[in-house]
């Protein structure tokens, strides 16, 4: 059975898109500045943290959810509900990206949301591999990428592992999900993750033009935030051998030196950070005493996205718009999240507000 | 009960020997009891530890998965805890206080390092190993907890057979078996003097 032949087969190569040279950007920015004014404002947040559950319930139904609520609200009450209404309503609306831009800009929007793809056969390998029913799979995929929830479905509804990797010999993942033995899922795991990355740094070349530099530089950026917490909790862990924690770095970060850090002690790690960018965001939580490092990794996620977003304006008629929206709706979907599953969980006010992002 | 023991000498010395024999084991069990509950409070501090702990634990891995939840979403701790439904394996063995057999719980794959939990690094977060360390905690905090309670339980059981047995020995063995051999000696004293008499009037009409 050749599923990823039904989605791939009949589109054209990646490198026929660069050089058809259809690319729609002013339709397509267009299009995304009016998607992106019905986002949340800023000032709801506040609003919503002092709300009960009934009220934020209510308010998520009379959003731009509603249509997803009311389609699963046969299927899911409360906090479920909250979530995989926020989740599809994501995965709708990069859909929709993907159906909006042509060309060069769908390209890029494609390779950026691969990550949903990575995430979606991460999913699926862990759940054949450790017997989760087709019911549990499916409740865990979230189809923001190419791979279509139909797709999705069937091979989730696949009896082994195997039987998903023969399905996806299309995919670029074949080569590397081949190597999948049963034993060694967090390998591919990693492999894949840093496949994605890797895939997205190819997909926008050596970046000239002013607006490629911006999506260049936020994606290394992603990448140094994504290295900088890993390396966190690999010395955490008492992780210290090179050839440990080099297969775990992601390689094109922005600033970091990442063979020089990953040597080093923690108290040194921690000092040679000061020289980087990052420590201004950390400088407040990291010490030598620090029992957890969530408040580390919440604090460089929002530098990473305040970063990431500060460009936005810049290049009106290219991807950074673009990306600027993606961030902001993928931001809004983690926010209302937060406080939903924060409220409903009885946690703390101030804990749930160290862990929004307001963009 | 006493119409039924037969009130001869060699009754009463088997009776004697019979309460010497009860004394002796009332007062081993005595010890036994008391040896055991100074085991059971020991273990009984213990095991309040363990559960403040325990107890404590809990909330900690509640707490850490509602926030692991809250910002990663339920949807991706659920397909990252399926990488984590190998269980560890528990060792059970038993040892000995003073005659009573506990149980001896050990475990093995319990505390795993980061990078054998199954789960790749890179696509999870501290949220994530945090979570698992957590969880990881309460585990091992439970078998520790299982093993003591199972102690406490047995102990206790143990002390109340032989608080039975103690008592059984001290209000109604024992006191019947003396009011046995009281009742043997008054018996035997009864027929000396009974003899006594006979002859004196055997004696009497003899002469």
């Amino acid at each position: 059975m050749r599923l990823f032949a039904r989605y791939g087969g009949d589109k054209p190569s990646k490198s026929d898109k660069k050089k058809k040279g259809t690319s729609n950007y002013a339709y397509a920015v267009t299009r995304v500045r009016a998607m992106k004014s019905k986002l949340l404002p800023r000032e709801t947040y506040p609003r919503l943290l002092n709300m009960s559950i009934d009220e934020i319930t209510r308010f998520i139904q009379e959003s731009e959810y509603k249509n997803d609520v009311d389609e699963l609200a046969m299927k899911y009450s409360g906090g479920d509900l909250a979530e995989h209404a926020l989740n599809m309503n994501l995965a709708l609306t990069y859909r929709k990206l993907l159906r909006i831009t042509a060309g060069e800009p769908n390209y890029l929007v494609t390779a950026y949301l691969k990550r949903y793809d990575v995430w979606n056969v991460k999913t699926l390998l862990r759940g054949k591999l450790y017997n989760a029913s087709v019911e549990e799979i499916l409740e865990s995929l979230v189809s923001g990428g190419e791979l279509t929830y139909t797709l999705l479905s069937e091979l989730a509804a696949m009896a082994t592992y195997q039987e998903i990797i023969e399905a996806l010999k299309e995919s670029e993942y074949y080569p590397l999900l081949q190597e999948f033995d049963g034993t060694n899922l967090a390998y591919i795991e990693n492999e894949l993750d840093k496949m994605y990355y890797s895939g997205l740094f190819n997909a926008i070349g050596k970046p000239r033009s002013k607006d490629r530099k911006l999506f260049a530089r936020f994606i290394k950026l992603e990448v140094d935030v994504k290295n900088l917490g890993t390396l966190f909790r690999l010395k955490k862990a008492g992780v210290e051998q090179l050839d440990e924690i080099m297969p775990l770095m992601i390689e094109g970060g922005l600033e970091l030196k990442i063979e020089k850090l990953a040597s080093l002690p923690f108290e040194q790690f921690v000092e040679d950070l000061r020289k980087t960018q990052y420590w201004d965001a950390i400088s407040g939580v990291v010490g030598p005493d620090m029992d957890s490092l969530t408040a580390v990794e919440s604090r460089l996620t929002r530098y990473y996205l305040e970063s990431a977003t500060t460009y936005s304006h810049v290049s009106p008629i290219s991807i950074v718009p673009i990306m600027d929206y993606i961030i902001h709706k993928s931001n809004e979907a983690n926010n209302l999240r937060i406080i939903f599953r924060g409220k409903e969980a009885g946690l703390d006010d101030t804990l749930i507000k160290d862990q929004l992002v307001v963009i | 009960m006493a119409q039924d023991v037969k009130p001869t000498r060699s009754e009463l010395i088997q009776l004697k020997k019979k309460i010497k024999l009860s004394e002796s084991g009332h007062k081993l069990l005595k010890m036994k009891r008391d040896g055991l509950i100074l085991e059971f409070f020991k273990i009984l501090n213990e095991a309040r530890n363990v559960r403040t702990e325990l107890d404590a634990a809990y909330e900690k891995g509640v707490g850490k998965i509602n926030l692991a939840c809250a910002v990663n979403g339920v949807v991706s701790v659920r397909s990252t805890a399926f990488t984590a439904k190998q269980s560890p394996e528990i060792q059970l063995s038993g040892h000995n206080i003073m005659g009573v057999v506990v149980p001896k719980i050990s475990s093995t794959g319990v505390r795993k390092p980061l990078y054998e939990r199954g789960y790749g690094i890179i696509g999870t977060n501290s949220y994530i190993d945090e979570t698992a360390e957590a969880y990881e905690d309460l585990v091992e905090k439970i078998i520790t907890a299982a093993e003591l309670e199972t102690t406490m339980k047995r102990l206790l059981n143990e002390i109340e057979k032989t608080k039975r047995r103690v008592n059984a020995l001290e209000f109604k063995v024992i006191p019947e078996l003396i009011s046995i051999m009281k009742y043997i000696r008054f018996t035997l004293e009864e027929m000396e003097r009974e003899n006594t008499f006979r002859l004196k009037r055997i004696k009497a009409r003899a002469k």
